[in-house]
């Protein structure tokens, strides 16, 4: 430190004009050794929660929604479905209300147990696209109470021991119940291949992402 | 800016400088922040998250704690050491219930924060009295080099 004159007792101009010069303004201020004693661990506990999530061993929970996302997936197999429509209402004034007066017709899934191959999740944020992969190498993604309010869904299915037309109110394959007077349908079984989903809103109760990958994309889910 | 002049300044700025030269301002307003970025991106309907029942709702929970914490060390900054260790470790939890920590942004701020609030401490001199102090310590320690730059 011998040749830094900019730190010089006799050029304090030059440094930060901050200091009041008449008192020595002795004010609060953040000491780095001390944050470090928290940063280190922090900082390492946050990477084992990665590591960890990434291999697959912790679940994570994902609400997500306000804005439309797109959930494609190679092939989803559930145990416990449900299907029902429904109405999203929008916050009041929202400026994406448009002249749908602030709602959305939506059909909610319901899967109990989902088992996801290839899942790719993107949402617009306006010119770039926030892009999720998890579940293309040998591990699956696994997902329990699989909620999502979507306004498309496509894909070739196959359901086992479906019920169509029940009461919304009446479902009893999986935990969840619909309002009552409104058209459902609920299979113990199904299995979805090439699965594309525009959501307006989906929750899971717990979502394990083995490979996950998370980036910045010009072009969302294919 | 008068205080180049050597004048004592006066006004709101002046106010809001020593009220923030009492507490750990930066840590507290980036926890907050961060809870509040977590927040935005769980935007999901009550009813669905009235489907998933509690495991939903911890997803709110902890995001609308962190802002809190984040105000409380504002507030009350004699209690950071508390309100910062409750904070680091409520920020890590959100990257398992909400949206891994905001998608990594607001975790990043609520943890800076939190070490930041847990590092400051109130009343220290200045960082310049301290360099200058520190290489006078130096100048000391070592009195038959020839320097030019230290105190004669």
């Amino acid at each position: 430190m011998a040749s830094s004159t900019g730190n010089s007792p006799d050029g304090p101009e030059s440094t930060s004009p901050a200091e009041a010069p008449q008192t020595p303004a002795r004010r609060g201020r953040v000491r780095l050794r001390r944050a470090a004693v928290m940063a280190v661990p922090a900082t390492a506990i946050t990477a084992g929660l990665a590591i960890l999530t990434a291999q697959g061993a912790l679940g994570v929970q994902f609400a997500i929604s306000g804005m439309p996302f797109v959930v494609t997936a190679e092939e989803l197999r559930g145990e416990g479905f449900a299907q029902y429509g429904g109405l999203d209402n929008m916050a009041e004034d929202s400026p994406n209300a448009g002249d749908t007066g602030g709602q959305v017709l939506v059909v909610t899934s319901v899967v109990d147990k989902a088992t996801l191959d290839g899942l790719c999740q993107s949402v617009d944020l306006g010119g770039t696209n926030l892009l999720l992969k998890a579940g293309w190498g040998a591990d699956k993604v696994t997902a329990s109470h699989l909620t999502t309010d979507s306004t498309q869904l496509s894909g070739s299915g196959e359901f086992g021991n479906i019920e169509i037309g029940n009461d919304a109110s009446t479902l009893d394959k999986v935990d969840q119940k619909g309002p009552k007077g409104v058209f459902s349908q609920q299979a113990d079984t199904v299995v979805i291949k090439d699965l594309r989903q525009e959501n307006y809103a989906a929750t899971a109760a717990v979502f394990k992402l083995p490979g996950l990958k998370m980036s910045f994309s010009e072009s969302g889910c294919p | 800016m008068p205080d180049r002049a050597g004048r004592p300044r006066q006004g709101p700025w002046t106010a809001f400088r020593h009220w923030r030269g009492r507490r750990p301002f930066w840590g507290g307003l980036l926890l907050a922040l961060g809870g509040a970025e977590i927040l935005l991106t769980m935007k999901a309907s009550v009813k669905v998250i009235l489907h998933v029942g509690m495991q939903g709702l911890a997803g709110y929970l902890l995001p609308g704690l962190m802002v809190l914490l984040g105000l409380l060390i504002l507030f009350n900054p004699a209690q950071r050491l508390f309100y910062s260790i409750t904070g680091v470790l409520v920020t890590l939890g959100t990257w398992l219930t909400s949206n891994l920590g905001g998608f990594f942004v607001g975790l990043l701020l609520g943890g800076v924060g939190s070490c930041l609030a847990f590092g400051w401490l109130p009343d220290q001199e200045s960082r310049r009295e301290r360099r200058r102090r520190r290489r006078e310590a130096r100048a000391a320690r070592q009195p038959l080099e020839p320097r030019t730059d230290g105190p004669v």
